[in-house]
């Protein structure tokens, strides 16, 4: 029999189950149901419910950017993404592994779920709202808030909903301090130095004797701990303002439309 | 003899640091007699991992500089506590590499590594290596493809190498061995692929092993009738894979025990399940146990007991006792008399939400509903725990229990697991509350009743491994690079530098040319620091 390619892939991928010691065969319905058990327990807080993404991305799409096979998933689940917050998960036995493999995949047998609005309209919004003022999409804008050029792929439109009506709620989890411990980034901070002068701005690193800070003109500043007299974490707040007045629902629709829409390169 | 001595005195002053010098059982004995040397995994038998050095002190701490870096050839989670002996450095390199340093400039002397099969299996930690133990004139190492080797300490050169037990089935080593007299002591890890653990002894010259206790006990023995449901003993877990202590003159070794398996589905297995999660006082002759005390009977969250257990005497309502104390990962800190084994004083040391309290005799009186379920259910401590492999250190002067303390929860799941050798045998698992959620701290605790005298804060819910000094220091480092000194007494920070990456390295001090140092290894590479 002539193979075509798509049978052709399916081969190697199940070869790649040999090699690893995961049975391949068809996903079974009890394989499934145990993998979202396991699912639930382990992946929604940043994948969301049913992998529909969150803090992050979604996996409920045919192709994944970094497991295009089932082989190169269990290495993603065992041994995490370096330099994100997908970190390793070393304690599924291989029959979990299989269980959680048959799941994920059973998510991209869904074409994404249609996003509704109209993404031009949303281009629109975008630009009257001058968010580019701080955010960067494909090289152009400003850059006190994070770059926007792939958020459609790294966030699900329930989490860039929640980013436009209350950004304070929706802080990016970061991995620049220490990968995959989740520190909020963009954290708004306000600091009295002992000297008396006072900074307010954005975090962008700490450790425990020293922080590093932005503030809205984009100033960077150092500061030792131990010269502090204040040191406010405003947890919950954002320098972005939040949306949900200033925005009729059929335009925040269309503007998640939008950012929905922005891929970048994958 | 009276003309011996002085001849001695001049070989070692003519040969320095190039004399690759025999370390007898009884300089290990005496490791606090000589601070320019660090002889022993945890500085000496007591694990108090204290330094007599007082050269580097509160005054002048500010003034230290590097000395020397050694940087690792390959990346890997450094976590190693190097021995010092008479001007060269024993230290260990991820995954199971040791490597000698002239101890003066950090060029290598020798390095061996061995063969690791491609398969090897190592579930439950990283692939790391914490250390080295020197007795006479070989260094012994352990290997995460479960052996124990014996190298000759001038050249490298492999003497002998046994495999302790099979990787296979996932027994593997991480921990640095005990030399004793005549002896090698080493336990295992591996609990979460349902080994049956042990502490084995092998002998210093040939590696044939002398006896093994296992952890586990078998139908028959005492502590059996602990592990319900059928053959649960067999797949019991109660690896043993941080280094014991040693009381030379009660002849007492004590080894800690770690979780029973499967870790988080307590099902398989009813019952208290002796001797997981437990400290064991075991006589070095023969390796029969004296006495045993278990910190979390029946666990179901992870809290080996394995974290190091301290040896100091102090007086307690007015009689002086021989005690022993350990920060356990179940967020409680335990004082227990050493020789019997009782239950002095225990109080929590972290924020616990799984136990009422302990009862007068240790034993924990736990909450009902807490144990891991399929939903999920949130517990303090973590399922790293509130300590672990991080070195606490306890200070003579001071009377502190210096222990890093995790600030942590975790919503703990309950799973299913079916045992099969080499393959994870967890049943469930757990999601940390991380990020800025979580921390951890610096704490000194009253050593005989664990009352905190004062705490430093650290940023992230690292593990921070602690030395402290006759100076008056506690040097340590932080997940986020920070290698540390704050002041032993009050916890004011005196003294920091940014390595460039996390420090999982465990601090210790030694001195050359009379001139103090204190290492500790952070992100691929050693640092060396000292005086200018």
């Amino acid at each position: 029999m002539e193979m075509t390619k798509r049978w052709m892939s399916a081969s190697i991928a199940a070869l790649g189950f040999v090699v690893l010691a995961v049975p391949a065969g068809a996903q079974s319905k009890a394989d499934i149901d145990g993998g979202k058990l396991l699912f639930q327990g382990m992946c929604t807080e940043c994948h969301g419910a049913g992998g529909a993404g969150g803090d992050a991305p979604s996996l409920n799409r045919p192709r994944l950017l970094h497991a295009p096979t089932d082989a190169a998933l269990v290495n993603i689940i065992q041994n995490g993404i370096p330099n994100t917050a997908m970190p390793r998960v070393r304690r599924f036995s291989e029959a979990e592994t299989r269980q959680l493999v048959a799941y994920i995949r059973s998510l991209g047998k869904l074409s994404d779920a249609k996003i509704p609005g109209d993404a031009k309209k949303g281009a629109e919004i975008y630009r009257s709202l001058g968010c580019a003022g701080c955010h960067i999409i494909g090289g152009q804008g400003g850059n006190l808030g994070p770059d926007l050029s792939d958020i459609g792929f790294m966030r699900g439109p329930s989490y860039l909903r929640q980013a436009i009506v209350d950004p304070g709620a929706a802080l990016p989890k970061g991995v620049l301090q220490v990968p995959s411990r989740g520190y909020a980034e963009y954290l708004p901070l306000r600091i009295v130095t002992k000297q008396g002068g006072e900074v307010r701005g954005i975090r962008v690193n700490e450790d425990s004797f020293t922080i590093q800070v932005r503030d809205q003109a984009g100033k960077f500043y150092s500061l030792r701990k131990t010269d502090l007299e204040l040191l406010e974490k405003q947890t919950g707040k954002s320098l972005m303002p939040g949306f949900s007045t200033r925005l009729m629902p059929a335009e925040l629709t269309d503007l998640v439309a939008y950012l929905a829409s922005l891929q970048g390169e994958q | 003899m009276k003309t011996l001595i002085p001849a001695i005195l001049l070989a070692s002053l003519t040969i320095p640091a190039r004399g690759f010098a025999q370390v007898p059982y009884d300089r290990i004995v005496k490791a606090e007699s000589e601070p320019s040397n660090w002889l022993t995994y945890a500085g000496s038998y007591k694990s108090q991992r204290y330094t007599q050095l007082d050269q580097i002190n509160k005054q002048n701490v500010t003034q230290l500089k590097p000395a020397w870096v050694y940087q690792l050839r390959a990346g890997g989670v450094f976590e190693t506590s190097p021995v010092v002996v008479d001007g060269v450095m024993y230290m260990t390199e991820p995954p199971s590499t040791v490597t000698a340093l002239d101890v003066r400039t950090g060029r290598p002397l020798w390095s061996w590594t061995p063969k690791i099969p491609d398969d090897v299996i190592v579930i439950g930690s990283p692939p790391v290596n914490r250390g080295v133990a020197v007795l006479d004139n070989m260094v012994y190492a352990g290997s995460i493809a479960g052996h124990l080797a014996a190298l000759d300490a001038k050249s490298g050169a492999l003497r002998w190498d046994v495999a302790v037990d099979d990787n296979k089935i996932g027994y593997y080593l991480t921990l640095a061995p005990l030399a004793i007299d005549g002896k090698i002591i080493v336990g295992v890890s591996g609990a979460e692929n349902g080994i049956r653990g042990f502490v084995d002894a092998y002998d210093a010259k040939t590696g044939k092993r002398v006896w093994r206790r296992h952890t586990i006990p078998a139908p028959g023995e005492p502590g059996n009738e602990t592990w319900g449901g059928k053959d649960s003993w067999k797949t019991g877990g109660g690896s043993t894979w941080l280094t014991g202590s040693y009381d030379p003159e009660l002849k007492l070794l004590y080894w800690q025990v770690g979780n029973p398996g499967p870790d988080w589905n307590g099902d398989f297995r009813p019952g208290d399940n002796l001797y997981t999660c437990s400290v064991l006082a075991i006589n070095p002759d023969d390796g029969s146990m004296k006495w045993h005390f278990q910190f979390t009977p029946h666990d179901t969250h992870d809290w080996d007991a394995n974290e190091t257990v301290v040896l100091f005497d102090a007086t307690v309502n007015g009689r002086p006792r021989k005690l022993l104390a350990q920060a356990n990962r179940n967020g409680f800190y335990y004082v227990l008399d050493r020789a019997t084994g009782e239950f002095v004083a225990g109080t929590p040391f972290v924020k616990q939400t799984w136990a009422e309290g302990l009862d007068a005799k240790g034993r924990p009186v736990t909450k009902p509903g807490l144990d891991p379920n399929p939903e999920g259910i949130l517990v303090y401590p973590s399922i790293q725990g509130a300590a672990n492999w991080h070195a606490p250190s306890y200070s003579p002067k001071t009377n502190l229990f210096y222990q890093t303390a995790v600030e942590m929860g975790t919503i703990y799941y309950k799973g299913e697991a079916v045992y099969k050798p080499g393959i994870g045998f967890t049943a469930g698992g757990g999601r940390t509350i991380n990020g800025d959620d979580a921390w951890s701290a610096v704490r000194a605790l009253e050593a005989t009743t664990g009352k905190v005298k004062w705490e430093f804060k650290l940023l992230s819910a690292g593990r921070s491994s602690l030395l402290s000094t006759a100076g008056g220091l506690v040097f340590g480092g932080t997940e986020e690079g920070n290698f540390f000194a704050l002041d032993a007494d009050t916890g004011k920070p005196l003294w920091d530098t940014q390595l460039g990456a996390n420090i999982r390295g465990i601090p210790v001090s030694f001195a050359v040319d009379g001139k103090q140092y204190v290492a500790i290894a952070a992100g691929f590479a050693l640092f060396v620091y000292g005086l200018p």
